[in-house]
């Protein structure tokens, strides 16, 4: 074993270093390049020009239709949050509490749609939801209704398509959340006369916050920056942050304008994520 | 009058499990169902079995194209990603020390942000240092830049859980360092690689944002050229490509639950 310390440092490194190269060349790199061109002059005729200028990001945060797209997706992600949250918390609850041999098969149920590209997911909801799908067939049909209801290309279709694709990181997040409370203390506090509301609202509830609170920031974060639910969804009739940046960059070749959105949009997101890990810090801490 | 309110309020919860499934099943169960209904349109009552649908999707070119050019990519992409990835879990769990904190989040961040932001960066670097926005190269590069923090997830998670002294044994019976890394590591993390490569394989085929701005003429993946399709044409051909596809995912996420257990994926133990 003549090597020696420094020389067997320096092989290890080399297990992580392709990695961490790709990592730097494909991800850290045209991310700084993207903040880069932010702060670059607008052409019509070129990308960008040369030189150096905060009028992108002036023009941005004085525009109002920036603020108001910005506020609509928003909006949107905490609808999607709440209806999420509406709809997982009873399944996550028996999901953690179920004693059932089937429990992993019906874990791997919730989990499964995420195998599912968002692409085809979308399809499936405008065989449901366009005039001529199944959900208006039935309804003309039966007679509950005579033209029918616009169910998609429009906030009702984004809100369905975002709620369906988004709600197995909710069911996960309050899984884990509710499995780590013992149920032995729900037991206790009804069997000293608490109602089963109130055990639930004065335990269970509050000792699965933390995992409301991871699942939230989730949710939100992947709603707000979802790109393929409102273009499908949507049609053309919904804008929302990351449609108007592919929009400014793309289709106007506005590459500064369009960057500095996108830097915007990642400040946002770099702050909710910083946040998530702060709670999730803060659960794991209360666990030991 | 206690245990009446008690079974309703248990009825109540039922229903509400029960409804909340059959939405996340349901717009894939539709899919499935539009390429085996013999009509353009799924009605009530439907127009019965057929497989018109497949035929016709086996004569659309570009259908055809895109799937095995997805495959392809996918396949470049697991399996780079889950070479990087191994190592980078291996130097991580075990050589890295307090460094762990900082390396972790690094590999992990391109998870972390949204993919249309991803593939814009991409796409702007790559169209301004000329290796083509639109190009091969640039599709792998991104695919397996957001497959790799997978890879990277589940491996290290085996690799927490893997019992050490087992290799203290080999190396003390006289084996050396690859002997013990081929014979007994190798070999209790392989599912786990497996399973992780499997993963990466799935997420770059369904890979939708990144793929949009990163494909060009002739390099059309399987979502982008489904995406496509719809916006013009709204008959099953797309359905019935959708449906090759589940049937492979949820193949291969039997496989998956198999070989390492999913819930090491989303926010299982470490």
């Amino acid at each position: 074993m003549a090597v020696t310390k420094a020389q067997q440092a320096g092989s290890r490194l080399l297990l992580f270093l392709p990695a961490a190269l790709w990592i730097m060349i494909f991800f850290v790199l045209p991310y700084t390049f993207l903040g880069y061109v932010s702060f670059k002059p607008t052409s019509s005729s070129s990308a960008y020009l040369p030189g150096f200028t905060l009028d992108n990001y002036v023009f941005n945060l004085t525009d109002s239709f920036f603020w108001v797209i910005l506020a609509e997706t928003l909006l949107e992600g905490v609808a999607t949050v709440l209806i999420c949250l509406l709809f997982s918390y009873p399944l996550a609850y028996r999901l953690a509490r179920s004693r059932s041999r089937h429990r992993s098969l019906l874990y791997m149920v919730v989990i499964s749609p995420l195998l599912v590209g968002v692409v085809i997911r979308c399809y499936g909801w405008m065989v449901l939801l366009a005039d001529k799908g199944l959900i208006n067939d039935l309804l003309l049909k039966t007679g509950i209704i005579d033209a029918p209801l616009p169910l998609m290309y429009n906030m009702f279709g984004v809100m369905v398509g975002l709620v369906q694709v988004y709600m197995p990181y909710m069911v996960i997040s309050l899984t884990g959340a509710i499995q780590r409370i013992n149920p032995e203390l729900e037991y206790t506090a009804r069997s000293l006369g608490a109602s089963r509301f109130t055990a639930f609202r004065k335990i269970t509830l509050p000792m699965s916050l933390p995992g409301i609170m991871s699942g939230s920031i989730l949710v939100f974060v992947l709603t707000i920056s979802s790109y393929a639910i409102p273009l499908l969804l949507g049609g053309n009739k919904t804008l929302t942050t990351p449609l108007l940046i592919v929009q400014t960059a793309l289709d106007a070749f506005d590459w500064p304008g369009g960057a500095s959105m996108a830097v915007i949009m990642f400040v946002i997101v770099v702050t909710l994520l910083s946040l998530y890990i702060k709670v999730l810090m803060h659960a794991m801490r209360g666990m030991k | 009058m206690r245990e009446q309110k008690k079974n309703l309020t248990d009825r109540f919860i039922d229903l509400m499990v029960f409804l909340a499934y059959v939405f996340l099943l349901l717009p894939t169960v539709i899919v499935v169902l539009a390429a085996f209904n013999g009509g353009e349109y799924l009605h009530f009552p439907p127009d019965g079995f057929s497989l018109k649908w497949f035929s016709k999707l086996f004569a659309t070119e570009q259908m055809m194209e895109s799937f095995f050019f997805s495959i392809r990519l996918a396949l470049a992409a697991s399996v780079t990603s889950t070479l990087i990835g191994l190592g980078a879990a291996l130097y991580v769990v075990r050589y890295a020390g307090r460094l762990a904190s900082v390396l972790r989040p690094y590999i992990l961040s391109p998870l972390m942000l949204p993919s249309i932001l991803t593939g814009l960066a991409l796409m702007i670097s790559f169209y301004s240092t000329g290796i083509g926005g639109k190009s091969f190269l640039g599709l792998y590069a991104g695919h397996t830049l957001i497959t790799t923090p997978y890879v990277f997830l589940v491996v290290s998670s085996v690799l927490y859980n893997f019992d050490y002294s087992m290799e203290e044994a080999a190396r003390n019976l006289g084996a050396t360092r690859l002997q013990t890394f081929f014979y007994v590591t190798l070999p209790h993390i392989k599912n786990g690689i497996i399973g992780s490569g499997v993963f990466a394989f799935i997420t770059s085929f369904d890979q939708f944002p990144l793929s949009l701005l990163l494909t060009g003429p002739g390099y059309s993946t399987l979502p982008v050229q489904m995406f496509d399709y719809l916006r013009f044409e709204f008959d099953p051909v797309a359905a019935a490509i959708a449906t090759i596809n589940i049937v492979l995912a949820y193949g291969m996420m039997f496989l998956m639950e198999h070989s390492v257990g999913l819930k090491v994926l989303y926010g299982g133990k470490k």
